[in-house]
C-alpha cells in the first residue's frame, strides 16, 4: 500500500482525472473531497455491501405483487 | 391501478412500471435521494406507491427506469425496537436543521428493503431508508464496516433476529 502525508487543504492526483483533497481533519475523523470524471463511481467501502444487499432486494419484486403479499402474510396462501 | 402515496393534485403523468403496471404520479410526489442508493447511485428518484390491500407495504418505484422498483415496510413492522442512527452525513443529506433529533412518523419515514431470504423475506433495519417528511429527501443508512449486520427475518413467530 502507497502510504503518503497530506495537510489540510493538500491532495493527491490519481490517473484519469480523479483528485482527492483533505477537506477538514477533526481529532477522529478526516473529510475528503474527491473530484472524479462522471463515469467513475466513488463510494464509501462499507457501501459496496449494501449495493450487493440492494441488488438483491431489487430481485424481490419479481416474485410478483401477490406473491410478496403472500410471502409477508399479507394474503393466504395459495394452494 | 396502484395508488400513488399521495394523490397528486394535478397534472399527474403515468410510469409505466413493469411490476405495478400503470402508476399515476406527480413530480411533487417523488422522493429525492441526492446520493441514489447504494448499487443505483444514478437513480435519485423514487415514487412511493402503496396498494391498499398491501398495506403496510410501500413500493418504491423508480420514474426513470420502470424495472426498478424496490419492496419495502415500515421499520417498525419488522424491528419494533429500532433506533434511528444517523451520521452527520446523513443528516446534512437529509437537510435536517442542527441539533435536530428526528422522530420517526413525524419527522422522517423509515423503510427497510425487503429481499428473499430462502423461503422467508428477510431485512435489514440497520440500511434503513431515511426519508425527511418535510422535503422528501431520502437517504440509506450505510451500516458501519465493522459492525454486526442485524437481519430480521418473517418465521413462524413473526419478524425475528435469525441466530
Amino acid at each position: 500500500m502507497l502510504v503518503l502525508r497530506r495537510r489540510l487543504g493538500e491532495s493527491i492526483a490519481i490517473d484519469g482525472g480523479i483528485e482527492i483533497e483533505i477537506v477538514e481533519i477533526s481529532r477522529t475523523r478526516v473529510k475528503l473531497g474527491v473530484t472524479a470524471p462522471r463515469h467513475v463511481k466513488v463510494i464509501r467501502k462499507e457501501a459496496l455491501a449494501l449495493a450487493v444487499e440492494n441488488r438483491q432486494a431489487l430481485q424481490f419484486i419479481a416474485e410478483g405483487l401477490d406473491g410478496i403479499a403472500e410471502a409477508l402474510r399479507l394474503l393466504p396462501a395459495r394452494d | 391501478m396502484p395508488d400513488v402515496l399521495h394523490e397528486p393534485e394535478s397534472g399527474p403523468s403515468i410510469i409505466d412500471s413493469r411490476w405495478l403496471g400503470a402508476v399515476k404520479v406527480d413530480a411533487e410526489c417523488a422522493l429525492l435521494f441526492p446520493a441514489g442508493l447504494p448499487g443505483f447511485e444514478e437513480l435519485r428518484r423514487f415514487i412511493p406507491v402503496e396498494i391498499p390491500a398491501h398495506r403496510p407495504i410501500v413500493y418504491l418505484q423508480s420514474p426513470d427506469d420502470a424495472e426498478i422498483c424496490f419492496v419495502a415496510l415500515p421499520v417498525y413492522v419488522i424491528d419494533p425496537d429500532f433506533t434511528l442512527r444517523l451520521s452527520d452525513e446523513d443528516r446534512s443529506l437529509l437537510q435536517l436543521p442542527e441539533g435536530c433529533d428526528p422522530v420517526v412518523g413525524d419527522d422522517v419515514l423509515c423503510l427497510a428493503l425487503l429481499r428473499r431470504s430462502g423461503s422467508a423475506p428477510e431485512a435489514n433495519p440497520d440500511a434503513a431508508v431515511v426519508i425527511n417528511l418535510h422535503n422528501r429527501i431520502g437517504i440509506q443508512c450505510v451500516p458501519p464496516a465493522d459492525a454486526p449486520q442485524r437481519f430480521r427475518r418473517l418465521g413462524p413467530g413473526g419478524w425475528t433476529t435469525p441466530c
